[in-house]
């Protein structure tokens, strides 16, 4: 089952989140599922490294936590973008575009 | 980067919460993913371990989003505070050896700035001190009745103050003070009541003083020019200090009537509280009077005399105004303004007119004599307790590259572990800071006693000190401030060496490779501190043996059952007429006391501070700007102070207000204006002045006792009989004040433990207004006139032991690190035969070379330091030999101590048990 799964290249973690939060607020265990989801479950995110993006964006102020109460009625911490973090995601998709484009050039892919 | 602090401040400090937050979140999401599990097919228990599987390590995970949450710096920090605590406590000799150390080091400084601070720096207590100036700048207290010699004037008379004032609009407002108030206490009694007569000390101001000076009242009001006019009723302002003290705050106090030496003196009101007068004495003013008052209280006529200077002067300037045109300015107007006067009139002074000058200095300070006195002093002391904390410091240095030393093999395990060199340093460092931050708060303590020690020293016996010795602000910065860096500085090198080390090196026995480095700055930092004790001991020396000289200069009196009673009978209500009557009753009163053998009367005594003096002029001869102190005394004066007439006669029975006029002078007198074998005796001399009067004729001479100071060489003096007043000084409104007594020499057969209680009644019964002023035997008033060399002395030898101690304890401390370093060695040089006094000499060697590497470099020091210290002490211009000799035995028997106890221990080694710690 893993062999099927890409690792992430390093940095697009904290990409992928601020992008499954602009969507809108959600607690740490639905970005999981909603990367895999979308990226048509080939890419998983490691549980391990998970929370401690979280933490670490929240740290940047990128990101702000709240409690709130999820789908089955249960304390869950959930996270969302906050002014900075959707500066930063515009300006890290920006990059992460111009940046495989340029690869792809290289390669000779179209 | 705001939020990023609070976010780790946060963490830092809600720790728990923050935890099981993120337990919470993270059972949260297994729980979660377990759900997905079991929705998706897989019992309960399997889709439980499928999602710990996929999870990873729940405690890694924790640990990374810890980490992740910023909490390297600030919870390190705190980490290396606690482990540094807990590591300081496990040495307890070494942690209270840097703290004491640091402590005192820094606590000597911290009060000797503390002092500086109160004493130099502290500006009067009244409005914007800035822009206040003092017309003069040196202490030329008291009275004065010549020209002064080199033209610069500080003191004036009161006509001439009001000159000043009349043509300056420079100066806003202008006040004058009198200069000399702490030597004439009166005698003050609350009218109405039964309060005692209490003896205390009063200030006669001009009526701008307060004005000036920009004060209100705490009660009542305040003297203004209005109260300074011959004629008003008199009034006074009492200060804040004896009204709480002495009538507890009485609002009555106000509007009451007093009686000042038995005249009635209303008291407007009260001036504000801090307010201490205009300069710092050990008996400040407790009334202000209006000088116009001063005829009456104290029968002073000089308030009027143009020619007699007794007033300082300080004015508020307007802004803008400039010093220099206006110093030139006054100048101007003295110089025209004593054209016309006595003082100037001879031929010899005629061109001392045109020194006459002015200089302007800052008043803020107030009257700056007792700083001027003691500012010598004081920067002594600083650059004296600035060597002892070099000294400490040194030693802080040393004590921490042992220790950093001795926990190489700790640093290289660590480093083998995985630790950063970084962190090591950092929290070796954090070791030094905590330790100095510790010192630092043990050093306020330090220097809060030490402060307080300083003042009882310097102001023994007085009731009221004028300086406060709680730390301020500055000083509790610098201490902090000193302990940190010294921290810093002498823990960064020990902290770098230490994590030099090679993990490789430590895991392999032995610690044989040393930086040798660190070796020679250990050893660089005990020769310094040899030198530097060399130098403190020294010092030390000198000022004893400058003490003993002061004390053991035959000062031409005896002091055995010799009692001193001072009093005063002008404030008893005495007038002059009624003088004569009361010396013959004092006597008689006296010498009916059983045991006494002399009964003396004067106006002052040998050894305190006080003294009159007046120009002189012989007759027939020209006048030599020169004048001598005199003194008026009774026949017995003499020998009840033990003065030896040595020609001549002395002062008679026969010498009454009705026969003529007698003198006798002393050997300096003589030696002043005479030439060498004149013989004085028959020749007349006087006031100076053109038509010479040759009031008074010399009858003898005496030796040259002692008065004021022992230091003051070359005092002219003459006596005068009690009841003789020349006619020439008898222009004045009111008879010359100078013939009232003030103190009674009494001599008794053997020592009488109770005379004060006997000088006390006799004295009530022949008036019960007639008071005890002061009462001290003949040689507890000589001591007091030693008290500052004694403290300084005392200082000095209390900081040479410290210095000693301390360099004693570094040579201790590196000598014991030598031995514990060259163990292995010392094990296997006496497995090969070497004997146990062999090894002790060799200890010794390095310790004795350094000493005297020290010695070398301090005896040199100490030498060219003499020059800067001459000036405080009394006859010693050079070094003496022996005190030299003796601090450099002392430093070598010390050194000597230090080093055998390590020595010893060195030769206890067991080879076997050496050899096998390798």
């Amino acid at each position: 089952m893993i062999a099927q799964h890409l690792d992430l290249p390093q940095g697009t973690l904290d990409l992928l989140i601020l992008r499954t939060l602009a969507l809108g607020p959600q607690h740490g265990w639905a970005i999981s599922e909603r990367v895999q989801q979308r990226s048509s479950d080939v890419l998983r995110i490691q549980q391990g490294s998970l929370y401690p993006a979280l933490h670490r964006l929240e740290r940047r102020g990128l990101i702000k936590a709240r409690c709130g109460t999820s789908e089955n009625n249960r304390r869950a911490k959930y996270y969302e973008l906050s002014k900075n973090g959707r500066q930063q995601l515009e300006i890290e998709t920006g990059a992460w575009e111009k940046l495989t484009a340029a690869v792809a050039q290289v390669l000779g892919v179209a | 980067m705001f939020s990023d602090l609070l976010f780790r401040l946060r963490s830092l400090f809600r720790r728990s919460i923050v935890e099981n937050e993120l337990d919470d979140e993270l059972q949260f999401h297994l729980d979660k993913q377990v759900e997905k599990h079991v929705r998706a097919g897989l019992t309960r228990e399997e889709g439980t371990r499928l999602a710990r599987l996929q999870f990873g390590g729940v405690g890694r995970v924790k640990e990374e989003c810890r980490e992740s949450r910023g909490l390297t710096l600030l919870e390190t920090a705190a980490q290396d505070v606690r482990y540094a605590l807990r590591q300081l406590s496990r040495t307890p000799v070494f942690t209270t050896t840097v703290l004491l150390t640091l402590a005192l080091g820094i606590g000597a400084n911290a009060a000797i700035f503390t002092l500086v601070n109160a004493v130099l720096l502290k500006n009067l207590p009244v409005a914007d001190p800035k822009t206040l100036v003092r017309i003069g700048d040196q202490n030329q207290c008291c009275v004065r009745g010549s020209a002064i010699a080199d033209g610069d004037y500080g003191v004036f008379s009161t006509h001439t103050y009001e000159e000043i004032k009349k043509n300056n609009p420079e100066f806003e407002d202008l006040a004058a003070m009198q200069a000399g108030f702490e030597y004439r206490p009166i005698i003050a009694r609350r009218g109405g009541n039964q309060d005692p007569a209490r003896s205390v000390v009063s200030e006669f101001v001009s009526g701008s003083y307060f004005n000036t000076l920009g004060l209100k009242a705490a009660a009542g009001r305040l003297i203004t020019d209005l109260d300074d006019v011959a004629g008003t009723p008199d009034t006074a302002v009492m200060s804040y200090e004896t009204w709480k003290n002495n009538y507890n705050g009485d609002p009555a106090v106000v509007g009451s009537t007093f009686w000042l030496n038995t005249n009635p003196v209303t008291v407007v009101g009260v001036a504000p509280e801090g307010f201490y007068g205009d300069r710092l004495a050990t008996t400040p003013p407790s009334f202000y009077l209006p000088i116009h008052a001063m005829p009456l209280l104290l029968g002073a006529a000089y308030v009027n005399d143009p020619d007699t200077a007794w007033l300082y002067v300080v004015g508020r300037l307007k802004p803008g105004v400039a010093w220099g045109p206006l110093e030139a300015k006054i100048g101007v107007q003295l110089k025209h303004l004593f054209a016309n006067s006595k003082l100037f009139s001879s031929a010899h002074d005629r061109p001392l007119l045109g020194k006459v000058h002015v200089i302007l200095t800052p008043g803020g300070g107030g009257i700056q004599n007792l700083q001027q006195a003691y500012v010598d002093r004081l920067r002594l002391l600083m650059w004296i307790a600035a060597l002892v904390l070099l000294i400490a410091c040194a030693n802080i240095a040393n004590l921490l590259l042992v220790r950093g030393m001795g926990r190489k093999a700790e640093m290289s395990v660590r480093t083998a572990l995985g630790a950063a060199r970084t962190r090591i340093v950092r929290q070796l460092l954090t070791e030094s800071i905590v330790l100095a931050v510790l010192s630092g708060v043990l050093a306020l303590a330090v220097s809060y006693v030490g402060a307080r020690m300083l003042l009882a020293l310097a102001f023994s016996g007085e009731q009221h000190v004028p300086i406060h010795a709680s730390p301020s602000w500055g000083v509790l910065a610098f201490a902090l401030g000193v302990s940190i860096a010294t921290g810093v500085l002498f823990g960064v090198a020990p902290a770098w060496i230490s994590a030099q080390a090679e993990p490789a090196d430590a895991l392999r026995s032995g610690t044989r490779s040393t930086a040798a480095g660190a070796w020679w700055l250990q050893r660089s930092l005990v020769v310094l501190q040899a030198a530097l004790s060399l130098v403190l001991l020294v010092g030390a020396g000198l000022f004893a043996e400058s003490l003993k000289k002061l004390q053991s200069t035959d000062m031409k009196l005896d002091a055995t059952n010799r009692y001193i009673v001072h009093v005063n009978p002008q404030a008893a209500g005495y007038k002059v007429p009624q003088l004569e009557a009361l010396s013959r009753t004092i006597e008689e009163q006296f010498h009916a006391v059983p045991g006494m053998v002399k009964v003396g009367l004067s106006t002052y005594t040998p050894m305190e501070a006080d003294d009159e003096d007046f120009g002189v002029q012989i007759q027939g001869q020209p006048w030599l700007n020169k004048g001598a102190s005199f003194v008026k005394a009774n026949a017995e004066y003499f020998d009840a102070v033990g003065t030896r007439v040595v020609a001549g006669r002395g002062i008679d029975v026969r010498d009454t207000s009705t026969a003529p006029l007698v003198a006798v002078v002393n050997q300096a007198f003589v030696k002043t204006f005479f030439k060498p074998g004149e013989n004085p005796i028959g020749h007349r001399f006087g006031p100076p002045g053109p038509k010479s009067p040759g009031d008074w004729e010399i009858v003898g001479v005496v030796e040259d006792t002692a008065y004021t100071s022992v230091r003051w060489k070359n005092h002219a003096m003459y006596f005068t009989p009690l009841m003789q007043t020349p006619p020439s000084t008898s222009t004045l409104d009111d008879p010359n004040s100078d013939v009232y007594i003030a103190a009674i020499v009494l001599e008794t057969a053997r020592p009488m433990p109770d005379m004060e209680a006997i000088a006390r009644r006799t004295l009530a019964g022949i008036n019960p207004n007639l008071s005890v002023v002061k009462f001290q035997t003949f040689d507890a008033q000589i001591g007091d006139q030693f008290t500052a060399e004694r403290m300084l002395s005392r200082l000095m030898s209390l900081f040479g032991a410290l210095a000693l101690l301390l360099a004693t304890v570094g040579l201790y401390g590196v000598t014991s690190y030598t031995v514990a370093r060259r163990t292995s060695e010392i094990g296997i040089r006496m497995a090969l035969g070497a004997e146990r006094g062999g090894v002790i000499a060799m200890i010794m060697r390095g310790a004795m070379i350094q000493t005297v590497l020290g010695l070398g470099i301090g005896i040199p020091v100490a030498l060219l330091c003499v020059r800067f210290v001459k000036s405080q002490l009394y006859e010693i211009t050079h070094m003496d030999a022996r005190v030299m000799m003796s601090a450099i035995v002392t430093l070598a028997v010390a050194a000597c101590i230090a080093a055998i106890v390590p020595a010893r221990r060195a030769a206890s080694i067991n080879p076997v048990q050496a050899l096998r710690m390798e």
